[in-house]
């Protein structure tokens, strides 16, 4: 492939007079041929045996999911969580960890602290709390809803739906079948797949190739659900269906997959998740930080004092006499996917820089839209004008999050 | 559930309170978090009204 590639440097092998040196025409018409004895190059796609490699055209973006490495954890920063009924919660950023009975497994960066697999640091860890038997309707599951902005090229839902595969890394203190599904934004469309563990406590890599639904109705190119990936740690059997093709049901793992909750203390970990375009894993597509976080931050992100018990946040000005409210604008890290909902800490861990501009209450937080939020406090100013930042207030619980998940 | 939060300039909704954890979400038809709130709404629940806010005097 890299020899191959010599062929696009012929143009600046060129001379003043429109000839081509001798050495240039001789060196890739010799690469051109070993690029041809070791693989089958046509448009693009790069094809080995039968098997398409990296058949998504994309030098980036290969992978749809986004911190598959569980590198990112801003809502948590490594504690533990325990799983709720009532809400969705994030193990890490974008992966979503949820079970229709409260209490049943604790989710966390790195639980249990075992080696990562070759070439990871971190993974996203579930433990189960008891050995829980699941009703026809129970599901217990990890997962994450890719941006149709970021599937629409798979053109599922019609005749030209893309084959993907998806590919991670799983370690289990359990052994057998496990699985998950593929599913649409209204849950109508799943395809339910099965993988196995065979050794306890082992890191095993895991492949599964689906071929793109033709049928159904899949979101495009917008900012909501595009596809959901479905780790199922338990499913019902009214939930579960059969592993292999697609259905018109909405599933969230295949019938008689293991279930993690099931088994008190039973473990299950997870890194290196990659879903992209064709029919064969490839390499991890590895993210730098920064831009890894700048991904996660468009659904979620997060002001807090951890790191500095008078970490400042935003000016604020005091501009509304009869309800004494002082606020001020906040610009989100990057463009979210919608205006956030926001949650903070207790106005007692807030303080501003200017003692005549006290804060005394939250009067609303609100998203404005993909770019900006409103910041509101009532104050105990008594001027029209006073300017403060808004702090924390000496403690390191303060924080304010915004949210833009799907 | 849930409890309006009006604009204290417009005394408009602005904002809807969650109460079981203070969020404040947004009037956006693509925050999914308002989207459970029209669903909410749709099975017949009723939020609380919004404290009544002091207006400017004209």
């Amino acid at each position: 492939m890299t020899q191959a590639l010599n062929l696009a440097n012929l143009a600046n092998s060129v001379n003043s007079s429109g000839q081509l040196a001798g050495s240039a025409v001789n060196g890739a018409v010799a690469s051109a041929t070993n690029a041809t004895n070791a693989t089958n190059l046509t448009g693009g796609t790069c094809t080995i045996g039968t098997t398409q490699l990296g058949a998504g055209d994309a030098s980036i973006m290969k992978n749809r999911i986004i911190n598959g490495a569980m590198v990112i954890d801003q809502r948590n920063a490594g504690a533990s969580i325990t799983n709720n009924s009532a809400t969705f919660a994030w193990g890490v950023d974008r992966m979503i960890v949820y079970g229709t009975q409260t209490s049943k497994f604790t989710s966390q960066q790195n639980a249990g602290s075992v080696t990562p697999p070759v070439g990871f640091t971190n993974y996203l860890g579930i433990t189960s709390l008891s050995a829980y038997s699941i009703t026809s309707t129970d599901w217990f599951a990890v997962s994450q809803r890719i941006e149709g902005f970021n599937t629409a090229d798979l053109q599922w839902g019609t005749a030209n739906a893309k084959t993907v595969t998806l590919s991670f890394q799983v370690y289990s203190s359990l052994t057998g079948t496990f699985g998950g599904v593929l599913t649409n934004s209204a849950q109508n469309r799943s395809y339910p797949f099965t993988y196995t563990v065979s050794s306890v406590n082992t890191w095993t890599s895991i492949s599964i190739t689906v071929a793109g639904d033709t049928t159904g109705t899949w979101v495009g190119a917008t900012n909501g659900t595009g596809i959901a990936v479905v780790w199922g740690l338990g499913v019902g059997s009214t939930l579960s269906g059969t592993a292999g093709s697609w259905a018109g049901a909405n599933y969230y793992s295949a019938t008689g997959a293991t279930s993690v909750v099931g088994t008190s203390g039973a473990t299950f970990y997870i890194t290196g998740v990659q879903l992209e375009v064709g029919s064969s894993a490839t390499g991890y597509e590895y993210v730098n930080y920064q831009t890894s976080l700048a991904n996660c931050q468009r659904y979620f992100s997060r002001w807090d004092s951890t790191n500095n018990t008078y970490t400042p946040f935003i000016p604020i000005t005091y501009s509304y006499a009869p309800s004494t409210i002082a606020q001020g604008t906040y610009f989100h890290p990057v463009s979210m996917r919608s205006a956030p909902t926001i949650t903070s800490s207790a106005i007692g861990t807030f303080n501003t820089s200017f003692t005549v501009l006290t804060l005394s209450a939250i009067q609303g937080f609100t998203g404005i839209d993909k770019n900006v939020s409103s910041i509101a406090f009532t104050t105990a100013a008594s001027t029209l004008g006073y300017t403060a930042i808004v702090t924390a207030n000496g403690v390191t619980t303060a924080f304010i999050n915004f949210s833009a998940e799907l | 559930m849930y409890k309006l939060l009006n604009n204290p300039f417009t005394n408009q909704t602005q904002n809807i309170i969650r109460t079981s954890d203070g969020a404040f979400i947004p009037l956006d038809p693509d925050n999914t978090d308002y989207q459970a709130y029209l669903k909410w709404v749709a099975e017949g629940n009723t939020p609380q009204s919004a404290d009544e806010v002091t207006t400017p005097s004209a």
